[in-house]
């Protein structure tokens, strides 16, 4: 895979809080033929810092932003959020072929997760709600249904990217993801707003929509975290795999920023700072590169978008045709994962997860599931399979949240140690919860979407406590589908004429009753 | 003959059958035992059957009964049918609201002229000759004139007319300085007067301009060039700077009436949806293309604009929107990434200029010069705002109050439930605070805010 990595750096011009912008493109090429690429847009807004809860009842102080988006400066300001993650994902990301992934929110759906400060004049979950509401909006996603039924805490998972303030009150993680939204044009639009040189001009104008949506995989991201030392920085990405080998007759992996976007790079955003297009090189086959890169450092190409001539349209060519590769060896995954729903009863099932760890060392790693209430964990049937025997150690570090019917999701953690070069299947008995009639979504039949588990290797500390260190992102599994017990909803019409059918039989014999009189009629023997 | 015969048959049948009938009661008591007997043994009845008025559906209690339960069900489901299908609908205070809404507020205006007596006479005589000749501009005034040598004391309540030994006119806190030894000078104490105290004439077209009051508005100040990529754009700006200097003092001055959160932003691609109509050596935007000036599609603005008036400059207004500068850079600016210091006092003195003409502040006539230097509107001009927007809020307050009131009576399904009662109770409550309240001839301290 060859990562394209598009930067955009703006810089500032201002006193007071100020910003920056860097803009990067990066694409690789995979082992596999596609190529892997991101569009990262950073903004730093200098010297400013969030806002404290504790203030919300006064007057905010007057916002100037230059590049930071307006838009999305008010909302953080209105629920005075300090750190705060929105994916939006299409597709599954294959760890096993296609490696980590340079942006690691890669999970199914939308995503929504954000590092709130407590304060008295509106609780955490009062501005959750209205933050989440107020992101769909501007995004024109449904995020709004991110509510109590999805949302959770899970503190060590999500651990704040940025710094925290150091306020009198804590902060509190709030966390929700909705496996079932779908990102696409209505989403990319606002997203594009965002952006200082919007798509007119600079890397950004390769943002085609036709082509964004057409690849294998994409995704897109806002990022807001809070550093110390710098500011408020906003970062915006946008995710993409694409398969060159897809069209065209001959079998060669070359691409092209026209063949892959459909667009050049006609002039550069005048606001950024830096603004670059970072292309990984192979390594062991002969290719040829144009135009000639800004500069190479190590097996990686940068061509610097303010200098070169426009219009920019990178090229890379392979000298050879190419060929699938048998075997598939990422490195840069410590472990794969496949997680499965078994049994096909509706009421109850087992959740199955598979990992094989590659590396000859052990491999610690959180394991998290959230589950809404839909999917109930039998705890006790965990178990956990060695290359075909149990094993005592795998498992760890226990936590878990039950849930409550019809409102709070599961939240369930245990630190796995995964022995050097083998296969854990850890598998537990799960029941299916039997819905309300209302309940059920539009298509019902077509069941419900389980968010994707989430695995975050660690590094442990010297006595193996909770002083664990995220040594790399997370890993997201795919997403499940649950086929739930679902009504016949034609049923009401079949109560409403049952129904109707036994008053009428009742009515009609008791009327009929009633409005009869019965006498003896005697009937005359023959004789007399 | 034939048919005698038939008839004669018949006849014989019938006495036949009344011979049988003829029989004696006990043979036929006789006859009907044994039937009874035999049939009792072939079907096995039970006792209470064989008498079918002995039935107990049969006996009339029991079928009155029966029907009673059927209405008893339908009567007793009634109260429960009325209950689940009424609406809330709790009586308004209409009475009060026509009441309060007939009460036409008045605010009294008081003027202290330091002259002699025939002075001020003649000053009271043609002012109330001039409010009579506009009643519409002096709706809800009551101007009383005062001569008094020692206008000094009642500083605190009126706005006092001292004599002044030359032009022009000046005016310090509540305090006009004017010649008033001139053969002409009560009628020009009265014109000044009027122009200072009810600026608002039919004439200037206000009520399209100026937007609604609200206690909270929202400046967004943007900065916005078509193309930035396309080079000579001014990519900052130093926004608060401009602010300091020429809007803060605004907002500092209204915030009896309003609050104001600001905000700035840049925009380096804001494209027109139309293009400028080239004239001799300059462009020009025509009354068409500025309806479309704005576009929404891709500034990011804040909410759409309504509606339009056209002006000559390259500035205009938005009516009950906001207002828009285009400038034009007066040279190629070489290498110049920042709108120039200059540039952003003159657009801001535009804006400024915009903001108080959007939110209804009314310009001294010019003939009078304001001597406090250390605030930009006078406060003959703060009050005359406060008056007019005291006026306007209880009138629309009245207007709605009794629109609401008509629409409940005309709507017969309407809900009325508690917190539309009780908002109702609570207008009636501020309107009754105003008119307590409207005593004051310095409107600052009466001023309330009212909302429905």
């Amino acid at each position: 895979m060859l990562p394209v990595i598009a930067n955009d750096d703006q810089h500032n011009l201002h006193a007071g809080p100020t910003a920056d912008v860097v803009a990067t493109n990066s694409t690789s090429s995979m082992s596999h033929g596609k190529v892997a690429a991101r569009f990262s847009f950073k903004t730093i807004l200098s010297g400013a810092s969030p806002r404290d809860p504790a203030t919300l009842d006064n007057e905010d102080q007057s916002q100037h932003y230059t590049f930071f988006p307006l838009a999305l400066g008010q909302i953080l300001r209105q629920y005075a959020v300090t750190e705060l993650h929105l994916t939006l994902n299409a597709g599954n990301w294959n760890y096993d072929r296609w490696g980590y992934p340079q942006e690691n929110g890669v999970g199914t759906g939308a995503e929504l997760w954000a590092w709130m400060g407590e304060g008295d004049i509106k609780s955490v979950d009062e501005r959750w709600r209205g933050l989440r509401n107020a992101l769909a909006g501007l995004f024109c996603a449904s995020l709004g249904s991110l509510d109590e039924l999805r949302t959770t805490s899970p503190e060590q998972s999500f651990v704040p990217e940025g710094s925290l303030p150091n306020w009198e009150t804590s902060h509190k993680v709030r966390h929700a993801s909705l496996p079932s939204e779908h990102v696409c044009t209505e989403n990319l639009t606002p997203f594009l707003k965002l952006l200082p040189c919007k798509s007119q001009s600079g890397i950004a104008s390769l943002l085609n929509p036709h082509r964004l949506f057409d690849a294998d995989w994409h995704g897109m991201g806002v990022h807001v975290l809070w550093r110390e030392e710098e500011g408020v920085e906003l970062r915006l990405t946008f995710q993409a795999v694409f398969d060159p080998l897809r069209s065209g007759s001959v079998k060669k992996q070359d691409w092209s920023l026209q063949s892959l976007f459909d667009r050049n790079i006609h002039r550069s955003c005048p606001v950024a700072r830096t603004s670059q297009v970072v292309s990984t090189l192979p390594t062991d086959v002969a290719y040829s590169i144009s135009p000639e890169p800004s500069s190479i450092e190590g097996n990686v190409a940068i061509f610097d978008v303010k200098s070169l001539v426009k219009p920019l349209d990178i090229k890379m060519e392979w000298a050879n045709s190419f060929s699938y590769p048998l075997q598939y060896h990422p490195d840069s995954v410590p472990f794969s994962v496949k997680r499965t729903l078994r049994g096909s009863s509706q009421a109850w099932g087992q959740l199955s997860v598979v990992i094989t760890n590659y590396r000859p060392s052990a491999v610690h790693a959180l394991y998290l599931e959230i589950m809404p209430w839909l999917l109930q964990f039998l705890v006790h049937t965990l178990e956990a399979q060695v290359d075909g025997t149990v094993r005592d150690g795998i498992i760890s570090n226990l936590t878990y949240v039950a849930p409550v019917p019809h409102s709070r999701p599961t939240t369930f953690q245990v630190l796995l140690t995964l022995p050097p070069q083998s296969t854990v299947h850890l598998t537990m008995d799960v029941t299916k919860a039997f819905l309300r009639y209302t309940e059920h979504p539009p298509d019902a039949q077509r069941g419900w979407d389980l968010p994707p588990a989430i695995f975050t290797p660690l590094e442990l500390g010297m006595n193996n406590s909770a002083a664990a260190l995220v040594k790399e992102g997370r890993i997201y599994t795919s997403a499940l589908l649950v086929d739930l017990a679902t009504p016949d909803f034609s049923m009401p019409y079949n109560v409403i004429i049952f129904t109707c059918s036994v008053i009428a039989f009742i009515f009609g014999n008791v009327f009929n009753l009633l409005t009869r009189r019965f006498v003896v009629v005697r009937l005359e023997d023959k004789k007399s | 003959m034939r048919k005698w015969e038939i008839r004669k048959s018949k006849k014989e049948e019938v006495k036949e059958t009344l011979q049988e009938l003829e029989m004696s009661p006990a043979t036929y008591q006789q006859a009907a035992k044994q039937n009874s007997t035999t049939k009792d043994d072939a079907l096995a009845l039970p006792p209470s059957l064989r008498d079918p008025k002995k039935l107990f559906f049969q006996s009339d209690w029991i079928r009155r009964s029966i029907i009673a339960a059927y209405w008893a069900v339908i009567l007793l489901a009634l109260p429960i049918w009325w209950y689940t299908t009424s609406i809330e609908r709790l009586a308004l205070p209409t009475r009060r609201v026509h009441q309060v809404a007939e009460n036409r507020l008045e605010l009294p205006i008081t003027v202290c002229v330091d002259s002699h007596q025939p002075f001020v006479e003649d000053v009271r005589r043609r002012l109330s000759v001039r409010i009579a000749a506009e009643p519409d501009r002096w709706k809800g005034l009551v101007v009383e004139v005062r001569g008094d040598s020692n206008c000094n004391n009642l500083r605190e309540q009126a706005y006092v007319v001292s004599p002044a030994a030359s032009e022009p006119a000046t005016i310090r806190n509540r305090q006009i300085f004017l010649p008033l030894h001139k053969p002409n000078s009560s009628q020009r104490v009265v014109d000044t007067l009027a122009s200072l105290l009810s600026p608002y004439t039919a004439a200037s077209n206000r009520e399209h301009r100026v937007t609604q009051y609200s206690p909270r508005y929202r400046l967004a100040f943007s900065l916005l060039n078509e193309d930035a990529a396309a080079g000579d754009a001014y990519l900052a700006w130093k926004v608060l700077v401009g602010l300091k200097a020429h809007i803060n003092p605004i907002t500092r001055r209204l915030s009896a009436l309003h609050n104001f959160t600001i905000e700035s932003q840049v925009q380096y691609h804001a494209p027109l949806a139309f293009s400028p109509v080239q004239m001799d050596d300059s462009y020009g935007i025509t009354p068409e293309d500025l309806t479309v000036f704005v576009n929404s599609a891709e500034w990011t603005l804040c909410r759409l604009p309504s509606f339009w008036t056209p002006s000559i400059s390259s500035a205009f207004l938005l009516p009950q929107w906001g207002g828009i500068v285009i400038h034009n850079p007066d040279s190629q600016t070489g290498g110049t990434t920042e709108l120039p210091l200059q540039n952003l006092h003159e657009v801001f003195t535009i804006f400024a200029n915009q903001l108080l003409a959007l939110l209804g502040v009314p310009t001294l006539p010019p003939e009078v010069v304001n001597m406090d230097t250390s605030v930009d509107l006078s406060d003959w001009q703060l009050d005359a705002l406060i008056r007019r927007r005291t006026l306007e809020n209880v009138h629309e307050s009245q207007d709605t109050l009794l629109s609401i009131v008509k629409l409940v009576d005309q709507i017969e399904d309407m809900p009325v439930g508690e917190d539309v009662r009780g908002d109702i109770e609570d207008a009636l409550e501020a309107l009754n605070k105003v008119n307590i309240l409207s005593g004051h001839s310095h409107c600052t301290s009466a001023h309330l805010k009212l909302g429905l």
